[in-house]
């Protein structure tokens, strides 16, 4: 019997994998400014791509290549008039009066299965997101300010509002991606969460789908007549992976060229060491908090024991030291916010709001005030028979928050307060949060590029994410100067007067702000992230010629 | 037989409507909402309440499950909430990877088992045997996640060997041709089998290595020895065929593990299977999915221990199908 020898067995074991990724692939000849393929390494799958019907951030991120709005937000637009703003389908608006907004749209704008885009079809969509059947999330938000949308002719649209106010602009554009007729006309609304055209949707943008396999990846492809210019990159690929673990150790290993976020200082680090990656920092739309229920656990009509007390709450916001937890938690990577102001809202990071400073002194003498005192010198305050004691709901699938609440246990603790973690899955903390079911949370939200549609929702007096039930006639009145204000300077004034509000009411406390760090292979240039929308501009992103690999030319 | 069969197959119905309906009680009394952003971002309560109504979510538990009954009868498995689509046209996309990866950590578990049980039971009480029985021991008390974490770290992230994770390389798959095709699949594939055969081969080895270790006492193989016959062919013909009896009978006891390692190795490994469909569903409380993925996967245990018991009775002339 003929054996091989050792060496050259594992020279044809090698030869044979490598056939796999390189060698034997069917290389294609593209090697242009228009080749390249990028991987994006995402956590979750896709659930559909009919924007109306599907908003998670996954969601998103897939069909803003696939859908354009009218006009979209600048990297750093703001959100009041129009100035924010740059043309996508819309070629240029105008006001005919004060409450009708004109759109033109580009003749150049083309369905990717041929038709044109008429403002038909932006009539269409605003009928389609306001209907009870399609159910659309964002249905209330339109219809709270926009009467009726109208085609005046094939290329102009008549937007109708009922008031008027600084974002109207925004409400009219932000929230639609416009949609195909032609192709949706016929599906009746009630289906549109389970049509087909979700799992393989046509639009007007610069990628056009091409495969879904469930479980596994997504693909679109340039579509290389696409009007506002040709995308630089020819393949856009998302893998799905399970968690973010799995998804970094995909972009470290070079398998995908792209993660959105690496969150942790860990991540971060082996991103950095991997050699191939660069880095890119960008302001994050989150901000997390320690949310206080006002109200007993369980029972909205009775007063919670002890943070229905505001100087107690204020006394727990200075016995944390927020800048030492940060450090400690994001080595650098994260920033304390003056409020419930994520870093993206960077024009509402002004030296006028400011983080109350660490001040445990200062805590424990409010605390004694209000009468909680360690009677029993067992190292918990009490007062008439009651500890100092309350459960803090984390999110166990979120290693940041549970880092943090060990941080603030110990923290508290120092001051004579003592802190019961509950760790539990997502689902399970949303549900007692609605419910009003708990003490305090540790929550983060991720917040649209206007304040004016996130804050008032999470601590007006009738928001629906108000589940802590603060209720500050003062801050109402302050959220509502701001966001009828008509201008950047008197509505950054107003939102400073609320949050200075909430800083005295202390309804939670404010941890942390993320600056979001995204990795992408280093072959990748001209990288431009907008924050509220990760790979919004990718279309500009290329690959130059000369570091094409064959990844990046197969099948051109 | 056929009664036999008959009694098999209605106690295996029994199980899994056993199942089907602990399962339903269980996630519909979880607490979370299947129509809640997980991410708590506000939903209009109107909008929640007509998508629950949409699924008939706003009916009583019992309502719900006579409803669900009554359309499995039909054989429907509903509409899956998170995946919108149905929950058949999901499963069924999901269902071959697991099919592979099971097989293929089968083929694994039961090649290497058996394999080193005999090896063991051959030079028993000598070190190599010593040696493979805490080696075994190891691998049979290790946490399938964690060894594929390790394996992952080491094959993957170190050495770059194997694919971080999925079934195929999305990039590259279908510019391969038929060979590079299988072979990227199998590269995918290599990890997460190891894993979970590598662990169930713990078990069986130790399994193996006893009842090898019994037939070797018994009478026809001293008779066998006495006839002057090579102890590779006493091991091997005779002690071997007996002991693999009981082996055999594993066989179904490995599907149920196959299957709950299943979950945990598919998630770690991004494997597209039922596992992943099923912890997926969990998290997202898609009710429907869940029970689909219940209902499969208990009628697996059922039909591979049904078929382990035919496979036994076929081995072993002795046996008789009754009672």
């Amino acid at each position: 019997m003929i054996t091989l020898p050792r060496v050259p067995r594992c020279i044809a074991v090698a030869v044979l994998i490598a056939c796999t990724t390189s060698a034997c692939s069917r290389a294609g000849g593209c090697r242009d400014e228009y080749c390249g393929t990028l991987v994006f390494a995402g956590v979750g799958e896709v659930t559909a791509l009919l924007p109306p019907v599907s908003d998670a951030s996954v969601d998103r991120d897939v069909y803003d290549q696939i859908f354009l709005r009218l006009a979209d937000l600048t990297p750093d637009g703001g959100t009041i008039g129009d100035s924010g703003f740059v043309p996508q389908l819309a070629q240029r608006w105008e006001w005919t009066d004060p409450l009708t907004l004109v759109f033109h749209l580009d003749p150049r704008a083309r369905w990717q299965d041929g038709p044109p885009v008429t403002a038909e079809d932006v009539a269409f969509t605003f009928a389609a997101y306001t209907d009870t059947a399609v159910n659309s999330a964002d249905r209330g938000t339109l219809l709270a300010h926009i009467a009726s949308v109208t085609a005046q002719d094939s290329l102009t649209a008549l937007f109708h509002f009922r008031d008027r106010y600084p974002e109207m602009f925004y409400d009219a554009v932000f929230h639609m991606r416009i949609l195909p007729a032609h192709l949706l006309r016929n599906v009746p609304l009630a289906t549109w969460r389970t049509a087909e055209f979700g799992r393989a949707p046509v639009g007007a943008g610069p990628y056009r789908f091409v495969r879904w396999t469930p479980g596994q990846s997504l693909e679109l492809a340039a579509d290389s007549g696409f009007y506002l210019g040709r995308p630089h990159l020819r393949r856009l690929i998302w893998r799905f992976a399970s968690d973010l673990n799995v998804a970094i150790t995909q972009v470290v290993a070079g398998e995908a060229d792209a993660i959105e976020v690496l969150l942790s200082p860990t991540n971060i680090e082996r991103a950095r060491n991997s050699g191939h990656l660069t880095l890119y920092s960008y302001p994050g739309p989150t901000y997390t908090f320690l949310r206080f229920n006002l109200r007993a656990d369980g029972d909205s009509l009775r007063p919670h024991p002890i943070f229905a007390d505001r100087d107690v709450r204020r006394a727990l916001v200075l016995a944390t030291d927020r800048a030492r937890m940060c450090q400690s938690v994001f080595s650098g990577n994260a920033k304390v916010p003056p409020g419930p102001i994520p870093q993206s809202w960077s024009w509402l990071w002004v030296p006028q709001l400011t983080v109350p400073s660490y001040d445990s002194a200062q805590a424990a003498r409010l605390l004694a005030a209000r009468g909680w005192r360690d009677s029993d010198g067992d190292g918990v305050r009490d007062r008439g028979g009651r500890k100092l004691s309350f459960h803090l709901s984390v999110p166990s699938t979120s290693p940041p928050r549970v880092q943090y609440a060990q941080l603030l246990q110990e923290a508290l603790k120092a001051v004579g307060v003592e802190v019961v973690i509950d760790q539990m899955e997502p689902a399970t903390l949303q549900e007692r949060l609605r419910a009003g079911g708990f003490d305090a949370a540790l929550e983060t939200w991720f917040a649209d590029p206007s304040p004016a549609s996130a804050a008032p929702g999470i601590w007006g007096s009738h928001g629906p994410s108000n589940f802590g039930h603060y209720a500050s006639p003062a801050f109402d009145r302050q959220v509502a100067a701001a966001a009828s204000a008509t201008t950047p300077d008197a509505a950054r004034t107003s939102w400073i007067a609320a949050f200075g509000t909430l800083d005295q009411d202390a309804p939670g406390i404010m941890l942390f702000s993320v600056d979001n760090i995204a990795a992408v292979d280093s072959r990748v240039t001209d990288v431009q992230i907008r924050p509220d929308s990760w790979w919004a501009l990718v279309r500009t992103w290329r690959i130059p010629p000369d570091k094409l690999n064959e990844r990046d030319r197969v099948g051109g | 037989m056929t009664a036999w069969l008959l009694r098999r197959l209605a106690a295996g119905i029994a199980i899994i409507f056993a199942v089907v309906t602990l399962t339903f009680v269980a996630v519909h009394l979880a607490p979370g909402d299947p129509f809640l952003p997980a991410d708590g971002r506000p939903m209009d309560p109107a909008a929640v309440a007509r998508l629950r109504t949409a699924y008939g979510l706003d009916r009583t538990l019992l309502e719900q499950y006579g409803r669900y009954l009554v359309a499995l009868g039909r054989g429907e498995l509903g509409q899956s909430f998170s995946r919108r689509r149905p929950v058949a046209a999901a499963i069924g996309s999901a269902l071959p990877n697991t099919v592979l990866l099971a097989g293929a950590a089968l083929l694994i578990d039961f090649a290497c088992g058996i394999a080193i049980g005999v090896f063991q039971a051959a030079r028993v009480r000598r070190r190599s045997d010593v040696a493979l029985t805490n080696l075994t021991l190891f691998f049979y008390s290790l946490p399938t996640f964690w060894l594929g974490m390790v394996l992952l770290l080491l094959f993957s992230q170190w050495l770059h060997w194997l694919p971080v994770g999925g079934a195929i390389d999305p990039v590259l798959h279908d510019a391969l041709p038929l060979g590079g095709r299988l072979l990227d699949r199998l590269r995918h594939l290599v990890l997460p089998a190891l894993t979970l055969g590598l662990v169930g081969a713990g078990g069986t080895a130790r399994f193996q290595r006893a009842a090898l270790l019994e037939a070797l006492g018994q009478d026809y193989v001293r008779t066998a020895r006495a006839k002057g016959l090579a102890e590779r062919t006493v091991l091997v013909r005779h002690a071997l065929r007996d002991a693999l009896l009981p082996v055999i009978s594993l066989l179904g006891l490995a599907l149920p593990f196959l299957l709950t390692g299943a979950v945990l190795v598919e998630t770690v490994f991004a494997w597209p299977g039922l596992g992943k469909l099923a912890a997926d569903a969990i998290l997202a409380r898609d009710y429907p999915l869940v029970l689909g993925t219940v209902l499969v996967a208990s009628l697996a245990v059922v039909v591979g221990s049904l078929v382990a018991d035919l496979l036994t009775v076929a081995a072993d002339p002795r046996i008789r199908l009754s009672g």
